[in-house]
């Protein structure tokens, strides 16, 4: 009966003698939870401890004198994990998992409805997505956010191949994979890459295919030129620059 | 010497036992002798009950005593999270030898729009940091509300408004929710259901005051008296169709 603390008092007593017996079990689950935002503080004058079960006895002065430990609001915020839905700049694309700042979460992202909670459901729906993405029917498939960067860029590039002229060669897809990522820097495997039928052996005008996450196609105009060493390459250009400057 | 029958600490509980307030629900009942303290906000326990002392190295018994925490009537129509006001002392520059002074610990509050889902409403309300950083590690409001808290870590008449409002909203699954948009409307219930969902029988006394919940209990058994005459004309009635059938009839042959 005594344990039954008075209903009308439930919401405002925070702690009474009595149940000082399940306050220390419910302590030791929370523990290892952080207390943010709040002030924190701690007793000046340190309590005498009292026998198992009994309430403490509390100083009427001494004991309600507090230190401030803590106060989180001055501490530097972490930030927040979000899922993307929907294309946001510089951020990233649908489904993509971004650390933000407490306050852009809060007051753009979440009330736009521009991402969600990362929560399991919202997780497992966009692993089940991008899953689909990877593996569904080509019809399914839809572009992603850089994946249409790419091909944006693809599409303004021209690709030069330079190639020895005193060897026998005919071009192979490593090779203009290799000439990908020096001259461009975009790395294409090999499977992506489709050369025309049939094989290239001389310097001139070609063109090659690149497949962009196995949904979008772009032609990219590719030319063959004899190779020169890049010393050689140098003096050319200064011969050049004299030249332009001995005309005018 | 005893001056009463019982001694005053104990009436308030004395008092559930009888009258009205024995006839309320169990489980409402039940709901009002929940008395775990809230989780330590403003306050780091130590968590244990014996330690390593740091002075001697040996092992020592230790106690968490809880700091007092004051809620404001202000703290219960919004949603601080567990935070309210240490009033108390400090030492001027942290030194005991130095003067004492009063002071008083108080939350920083902020005025937010929050949207819930299940009631399909913005509510302008006053949180606290603390309140956010909850609602966001319980990915929503509605979970924050219907989940995360027990009555005292809630500790606000507002939020248990709300969660009966949710509860209920649950427990009918009536179409007001979405009236235009099914799809959505199965699905928000789909989310909340498997956790949440209460009878609603339950759900209409969640986080009710002992006053609201007597006021109900009175609504619920009130009857008008009847009027006598109504049950009296009734049996006159009765006895004179059963006069009247009982009569023999004459039927004269022309």
């Amino acid at each position: 009966m005594w344990a039954v603390a008075a209903s009308r008092f439930v919401l405002q007593s925070c702690w009474t003698p009595t149940n000082l017996k399940f306050s220390l079990n419910r302590i030791q689950n929370l523990s290892q939870t952080a207390c943010k935002n709040t002030v924190i503080v701690e007793r000046c004058w340190k309590i005498p401890l009292s026998k198992e079960g009994k309430p403490p006895r509390l100083h009427p002065r001494r004991h309600r004198v507090y230190r401030l430990v803590d106060d989180t609001k001055h501490k530097p915020q972490d930030k927040m994990e979000l899922i993307l839905t929907q294309t946001v700049p510089k951020l990233g694309g649908r489904g993509d998992t971004v650390f933000v700042k407490k306050s852009l979460g809060r007051n753009k992202l979440l009330l736009q409805g521009l991402a969600v909670y990362p929560s399991q459901e919202n997780k497992d729906m966009f692993a089940e997505e991008i899953r689909l993405l990877r593996e569904g029917r080509p019809e399914d498939r839809v572009q992603t956010r850089t994946g249409q960067l790419t091909v944006e860029f693809l599409k303004k590039t021209h690709l030069e191949v330079p190639m020895h002229s005193s060897i026998q060669y005919s071009l192979t897809k490593e090779i203009v994979c290799r000439w990908f990522l020096r001259q461009l820097g975009v790395v294409v495997p090999t499977h992506a890459l489709t050369l025309p039928e049939e094989p290239i052996t001389g310097p001139g005008e070609y063109w090659c295919n690149v497949t962009v996450n196995g949904v979008d196609t772009v032609r990219v105009p590719m030319s063959v030129v004899p190779f020169v060493e890049p010393s050689q390459l140098l003096l050319m250009k200064k011969q050049e620059k004299q030249e332009q400057s001995d005309s005018e | 010497m005893p001056l009463h029958k019982y001694p005053p600490k104990i009436w308030e509980v004395l008092k559930l036992q009888k009258g009205i307030y024995a006839r309320l629900p169990q489980h409402y009942l039940r709901s009002l002798q929940d008395t775990t303290p809230p989780t330590p906000v403003h306050w780091k326990p130590l968590g244990v009950k014996y330690r390593l002392s740091p002075k001697t190295g040996h092992r020592e018994r230790v106690q968490d005593v809880p700091v007092p925490v004051y809620y404001p009537p202000e703290s219960q129509s919004g949603l601080w999270g567990g935070e309210g006001w240490i009033s108390g002392f400090r030492y001027a520059k942290d030194d005991k030898l130095s003067t004492r002074l009063r002071k008083t610990w108080k939350p920083q509050l902020f005025n937010r729009e929050l949207y819930s889902e299940i009631l399909d409403q913005k509510f302008t309300v006053t949180v606290t940091a603390r309140t956010l950083d909850l609602i966001d590690a319980a990915f929503g409001f509605d979970f924050y509300i219907l989940k995360q808290t027990p009555k005292q870590d809630l500790n606000s008449k507002f939020g248990m408004d709300l969660k009966r409002a949710m509860l209920l909203r649950l427990a009918r699954k009536d179409t007001d929710l979405y009236p235009d948009d099914p799809s959505r409307r199965e699905k928000v219930y789909n989310r909340y259901k498997q956790q949440f969902e209460i009878p609603e029988e339950e759900a209409e006394w969640v986080g009710l005051s002992l006053e609201e919940a007597v006021e109900k209990q009175r609504l619920l058994e009130k009857k008008d008296p009847e009027p006598l005459h109504h049950s009296l004309v009734k049996k006159l009635v009765e006895e004179l169709t059963i006069k009247k059938l009982s009569e023999p009839q004459i039927v004269e042959k022309k």
